[in-house]
C-alpha cells in the first residue's frame, strides 16, 4: 500500500479546503461513525491498533499517552499543538490551509475517546493564512453542528478554542505550551507532574501534534489495522516530510514510513541544485544531530533506522547541504537560533546556549581559538541532560554532531581564521 | 513511612516528601540554589541533581518525590561532573566581585563555588554585563550581574507576600529580574527577598558597606513592632572584633535586624518593620536622669522616687512600655500591690504603615498587650480620680492630660519636647536585657541581651522592689 494517503488524497483548488469540499472527500464520515456505532474506548483502540506514533518530534505511540489519562477526572483536556517552529519543519501549516476541517475531524474524535469538553488549538503566532483558514472552518463546523453541543444531535458536546501564541519557540514544548495557554510567561515545566496527570489548569491533558490529530480520521473510517499494515513495522503510516536546503525541488511529500531517505532527496526532491554534490542531511528538523552523506546510505524513513545511524526523524523536516557549505556558519546558524529561544529559566540551557552561540560566533568571526572545540564539548556535555526540557538537548545536538562530524572544518576555520569554503556558495 | 537508599545509608522520609528534603533532614547535603522549603519548587538552577538507581538522565532532586527501595546516590563522578558544569554556567557572567559584596562570608554561591566548582572558569568571553547597583526599592539594592535567576524572590512575592511585584522579563541570557512595570517594589514584606536571595544580587540598603559579616554576630531577640512579637537575629560585632581606633560606638551598634526562623510565630519570616527594629531603637536614648530637669545619678534618682513615694497620697501607675513578662511581673509583685494600676497603649498604626494584614502584620503595635492584660485587666486612666503622684512606664504620654499630678517618667528614649516630669528615670531597652514576650495567640517567644545598659540606665524590674519602703 505503498499508495495510501492520509493526507495528499486531493487536488488543491480555490475552495478545496471548505466544508463541502471536504464532505465530498467524506470528510467527517468518520466523526459520524464513531459517535454512531462505537464507544470512546473503541476509538482509543483504534488508534492504539494504528500503530500511530507522535509527529511532533518524540515519536511517543499515541495510544499509549492516551491510556495515561486519569479517566476518572472530570474534566480532561486536549491540545493540538500547532507551534510548528523547529527550523526546517513546515507540515502543520499545509495542514490547516488546506485540510483545517480534517483536524477540526481528528480532534473531535480524539476529544470523544478522552471525554474531552474543551479542546484547545496553539498556533505559532506567526501563522497568519493557517490561523485564518482554521477559524473560517471552525465557523463552518459550528454552523453545521460539528462543533459545539451536541454534535450531530448526539450526546457529546464538545468545544474548540483555537489559541495564537506570541512567537516563541519553546512554547512548542508542551508544559510551556500549557503554562502560556494559561496566560503565563511560556516556561516549560518539570516533570513529574507530567501532563497527563496535571496539565492545563492542574486537570489530566493530552497534548498531540496537529498531523498526529489530523491522521485520527483516517484511522476511524478505516481501522487500525489498515493503517497498521502501511509503512515500516514500527512506525506506521504516512508521514509528511519537509525538504528544504540545497535541493532542486524544495517542499512537502508525503511518504510512507520505511521510505528511502535517498530516494526523497535525489528522486522526489530532485536532488541536490546546481548539480553539487550532497554534503550532509538534518533529518529531523534542525535540532537532529547531523548525518554525512556517506552516512545516509541506506537510511529509511522510520524513527528506528534513523535512530540506528545516529540521529533522529523527529518533526520529519529534512535539511539538505550540499558540497561547498561552511558547517562553520551553518552551525552558528542554529546557535543563534537556540540561544535566542532558550526560556532562560533554567542554568544549563539559559547560559550554555548563549556562551555556544558566543564561542561558534567567534570562530566565525576569524578569532577561534585552540581548545575551542573541547570547550564547546565540553558545554553540550553540562547541558545535555540536565535541563529542564528538552530545548537544552536541541541545541546541544547540533553543536556535538557538527563537531564530531566536520571537525577538520572547524579545526581549519580555527587555524587559518577564515572558512574551508571562502565566498558564497552558488548553487 | 517510606525507606529510601540515599549514598548507602538508610533514609525514612514521609509520603510526598522529595529526595532533596529527605536528604537535608537526614544530614545529607546536596547542594540547592532554588528551592526553599517554604516556596513552591522551580528545579531551575539545576545544582541538585542526583543519580537515581535506574534512571539514564540525572534527576533534580527537589523535585523528585520519595518511592520505597529508590536508591540515590548525590556524589558520583558524574554528578560531581554535572555540578561543575552548572556552577560554570552560573559563574559565567557573574562578576566575582566578592571584594565589593555585602553579601561575600553567607553567600551560597561563594559557599558552592568552593565545595562544588572548578578554581578557573573556561570561558575565553568577554563577561556580559547588566544594570548594577539599581534602586529596586528604596530599601533595596538589585545587581542584575550577581543574580543566578533562581527566582527565590519572585516566587516569595508571589507565594508568601502576594504583592506580585517582582518578576523575570526576557528570554534566555537576557533574561533579568525586576519590578512590575511602572510600580513601585513597595511591598511591606519586601525585605525578606535580601535573606531569600541565594548570592549579593539582593542588598539591603540600610545596611550597605556597613560591615563585613564575619565581623558579626548574631543574638535572637524580638521586634517589638507589633503585638506579633516575631524573633529576629540582632546583629552585633564579635567581641574579639570590637574596634578602639574607629569609634567604640561601632562596638554598641546593632548592624542590623534579620528573622530568626520560629515556626510557631513568624516562620523564617519578618515585616519592613521588623527589618528596621535596629533603627527604631537607635532614636535618641534617656541615658540620663532628671531631678526637676537637672542631671543627677542614677541612685540619686532612685531616693528622689522613693521621696515622692513616700509623700504621695494617692499614687498611680500608668504601666505599658516594652514590658517584658519579667518585668511586668517584678511591678505586679513589688510597687503593683501598692498602687493604682492603669494600662494604655503606647502605640499606634503610623501613617503609611500597614495597619494590619492575614500574615504577620497585628494592628495592635504594643508587643506587651497581652500581659498587661492579663495581669491588670483593661483600664484606661481616670483623671477624676485625683492622683497626686503618676508614674508612667512607656512612651508618648501627654503629660497635660495627668492633670497637676507630681510625675515620675520610667523612659528608655528621650521624650519628645520639654520633659514636664519631676523625675525621669531612664530605664533599659529590649536590646540591654533577656527576658519574655507573650504574643497576641498567647505564644511566649524570648529574647537575649545583646548589650549592657549604659551606666546611669536602670532595669526597671530592679526599680519597683526599691521604690517599697
Ligand atoms: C523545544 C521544543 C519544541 C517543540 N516544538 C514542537 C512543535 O512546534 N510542535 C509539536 O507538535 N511538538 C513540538 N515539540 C514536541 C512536544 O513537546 C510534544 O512532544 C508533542 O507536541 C507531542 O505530540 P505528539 O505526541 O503528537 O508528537 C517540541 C518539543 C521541544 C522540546
Ligand atoms: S532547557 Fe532551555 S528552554 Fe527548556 S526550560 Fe531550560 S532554559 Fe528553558
Ligand atoms: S535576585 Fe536573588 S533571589 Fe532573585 S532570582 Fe536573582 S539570585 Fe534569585
Ligand atoms: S509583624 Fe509585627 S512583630 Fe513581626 S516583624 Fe512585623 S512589626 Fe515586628
Ligand atoms: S534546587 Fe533543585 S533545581 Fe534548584
Amino acid at each position: 500500500m505503498s499508495e495510501a494517503r492520509v493526507f495528499f488524497n486531493f487536488a488543491v483548488t480555490a475552495d478545496s479546503h471548505r466544508l463541502p469540499a471536504y464532505r465530498d472527500r467524506r470528510g467527517y464520515g468518520a466523526l459520524e461513525k464513531a459517535l454512531r456505532e462505537m464507544a470512546p474506548a473503541a476509538v482509543e483502540a483504534e488508534v492504539k491498533a494504528s500503530g500511530l506514533r507522535g509527529r511532533g518530534g518524540a515519536g511517543f505511540p499515541t495510544g499509549m499517552k492516551w491510556s495515561f489519562v486519569d479517566r476518572k477526572s472530570p474534566v480532561v483536556y486536549l491540545c493540538c499543538n500547532a507551534d510548528e517552529g523547529e527550523p526546517g519543519t513546515f507540515k502543520d501549516r499545509w495542514i490547516f490551509e488546506n485540510a483545517s476541517h480534517q483536524l477540526i475531524e481528528g480532534v473531535l474524535l480524539a476529544s470523544y475517546a478522552l471525554g474531552v469538553r474543551h479542546a484547545f488549538i496553539y498556533l505559532r503566532g506567526e501563522f497568519d493564512l493557517p490561523y485564518r483558514r482554521l477559524c473560517e472552518a471552525l465557523a463552518e463546523a459550528r454552523g453545521a453542528g460539528l462543533v459545539g453541543e451536541r454534535i450531530l444531535g448526539s450526546s457529546f458536546s464538545c468545544d474548540i478554542i483555537a489559541h495564537r501564541g506570541a512567537g516563541a519557540y519553546v512554547c512548542g514544548e508542551e508544559s510551556s505550551l500549557l503554562t502560556s495557554l494559561e496566560g503565563f510567561k511560556g516556561y516549560p515545566r518539570n516533570k513529574p507532574p507530567f501532563p497527563a496527570v496535571k496539565g492545563l489548569y492542574q486537570a489530566p491533558t493530552v497534548i498531540n501534534n496537529v498531523e498526529t490529530l489530523a491522521t485520527i480520521p483516517w484511522i476511524i473510517a478505516r481501522g487500525g489495522t489498515a493503517y497498521a499494515s502501511i509503512g515500516a513495522e514500527k512506525n506506521s503510516g504516512t508521514r509528511l516530510f519537509g525538504i528544504s536546503g540545497h535541493v532542486n525541488k524544495p517542499g512537502l511529500y508525503e511518504r510512507p514510513t520505511g521510505y528511502p531517505l535517498k530516494r526523497i532527496i535525489f528522486d522526489d526532491a530532485g536532488g541536490v541544485r546546481g548539480g553539487k554534490g550532497l554534503k550532509a542531511v538534518i533529518p529531523g528538523g534542525s535540532s537532529t544531530p547531523v548525518l554525512t552523506a556517506a552516512e545516509i546510505d541506506g537510511i529509511t524513513l522510520d524513527a528506528e533506522s534513523v535512530q540506528a545511524a545516529g540521529s533522529m526523524l523527529g518533526s520529519g523536516g529534512i535539511i539538505v547541504v550540499a558540497e561547498g557549505t561552511c558547517m562553520v556558519r551553518l552551525l552558528r546558524v542554529l546557535t543563534r537560533f537556540y540561544a535566542h529561544e532558550s526560556c532562560g529559566q533554567c542554568t544549563p540551557c539559559r547560559e550554555g546556549s548563549a556562551w555556544m552561540d558566543e564561542i561558534v560566533g567567534r570562530i566565525c568571526a576569524g578569532k577561534g581559538e585552540e581548545g575551542d572545540l573541547e570547550r564547546l564539548e565540553g558545554i553540550t556535555r553540562g547541558i545535555m541532560g540536565n535541563t529542564v526540557c528538552a530545548l537544552g538537548d536541541a541545541a546541544s545536538m547540533p553543536v556535538a554532531s557538527f563537531i564530531q562530524k566536520f571537525r577538520d572544518e572547524f579545526a581549519y576555520f580555527i587555524k587559518y581564521g577564515r572558512s574551508m569554503h571562502a565566498g558564497r556558495l552558488e548553487v | 513511612m517510606i525507606e529510601l537508599k540515599i549514598d548507602n545509608q538508610t533514609v525514612e522520609a514521609n509520603e510526598g516528601e522529595t529526595v532533596l528534603q529527605a536528604a537535608l533532614r537526614s544530614g545529607i547535603e546536596i547542594p540547592h540554589f532554588c528551592y526553599h522549603p517554604c516556596l513552591s519548587v522551580a528545579g531551575n538552577c539545576r545544582i541538585c541533581l542526583v543519580k537515581v538507581d535506574g534512571r539514564p538522565k540525572l534527576v533534580p532532586s527537589c523535585n523528585l518525590p520519595v518511592a520505597p527501595g529508590m536508591t540515590v546516590e548525590t556524589d558520583t563522578e558524574d554528578v560531581r561532573a554535572a555540578r561543575r558544569a552548572v556552577m560554570q554556567f552560573i559563574t559565567l557572567n557573574h562578576p566575582g566581585d566578592c571584594g565589593i559584596c555585602d553579601k561575600a562570608g553567607e553567600c551560597r554561591l561563594q559557599d558552592y563555588h568552593v565545595r562544588y566548582g572548578e578554581e578557573e572558569s573556561h570561558s575565553r568571553e568577554p563577561k556580559h554585563h547588566r544594570p548594577k547597583f539599581s534602586d529596586l526599592s528604596p530599601r533595596i539594592v538589585l545587581d542584575n550581574e550577581r543574580c543566578l535567576l533562581c527566582s527565590r524572590c519572585v516566587r516569595f512575592t508571589r507565594e508568601v507576600s502576594g504583592s506580585h511585584q517582582l518578576g523575570i522579563v526576557e528570554r534566555g541570557s537576557h533574561a533579568r529580574v525586576e519590578r512590575l512595570e511602572g510600580r513601585p517594589f513597595d511591598d511591606p514584606y519586601s525585605d525578606n527577598v535580601i535573606g531569600l536571595c541565594p548570592t549579593g544580587a539582593l542588598l539591603s540598603r540600610d545596611f550597605l558597606y556597613k560591615s563585613r559579616v564575619w565581623y558579626l554576630e548574631p543574638v535572637r531577640s524580638v521586634c517589638t513592632g507589633c503585638a506579633r512579637c516575631c524573633s529576629v537575629n540582632v546583629w552585633r560585632r564579635q567581641r574579639e572584633w570590637h574596634v578602639r581606633a574607629l569609634g567604640a560606638e561601632l562596638n554598641r551598634a546593632a548592624y542590623r535586624v534579620t528573622p530568626f526562623e520560629n515556626p510557631a510565630i513568624n516562620g523564617p519570616w519578618l515585616c519592613n518593620k521588623g527589618f528596621d527594629l535596629h533603627r527604631r531603637m537607635a532614636r535618641k536614648r534617656a541615658l540620663t536622669p532628671l531631678i526637676g530637669g537637672r542631671e543627677a545619678t542614677a541612685e540619686e534618682a532612685v531616693q528622689e522616687a522613693k521621696r515622692l513615694f513616700a509623700a504621695a497620697g494617692n499614687p498611680a501607675v500608668l504601666a505599658f512600655a516594652p514590658a517584658s513578662n519579667e518585668e511586668l511581673a517584678a511591678f505586679r509583685d513589688g510597687l503593683g500591690r501598692r498602687v493604682q494600676v492603669y494600662t494604655r497603649e503606647d502605640y499606634h498604626t503610623e501613617p503609611g504603615e500597614v495597619a494590619e494584614d492575614d500574615f504577620l502584620i497585628r494592628g495592635d503595635k504594643n508587643p506587651a498587650s497581652y500581659s498587661i492584660r492579663a495581669l491588670f485587666g483593661n483600664r484606661p486612666y481616670a483623671p477624676a480620680a485625683r492622683h497626686d503622684l503618676v508614674v508612667i512606664w512607656g512612651e508618648r504620654v501627654d503629660y497635660h492630660a495627668l492633670g497637676g499630678a507630681k510625675l515620675i517618667h520610667l523612659a528608655s528614649f528621650e521624650p519628645a519636647g520639654e520633659t514636664a516630669a519631676d523625675l525621669l528615670i531612664p530605664v533599659s531597652t529590649t536590646f540591654e536585657r533577656s527576658g519574655t514576650f507573650t504574643n497576641f495567640e498567647g505564644k511566649v517567644n524570648r529574647f537575649e541581651k545583646v548589650f549592657d545598659k549604659p551606666a546611669q540606665v536602670l532595669h526597671a524590674g530592679d526599680l519597683f522592689g526599691r521604690l517599697v519602703p
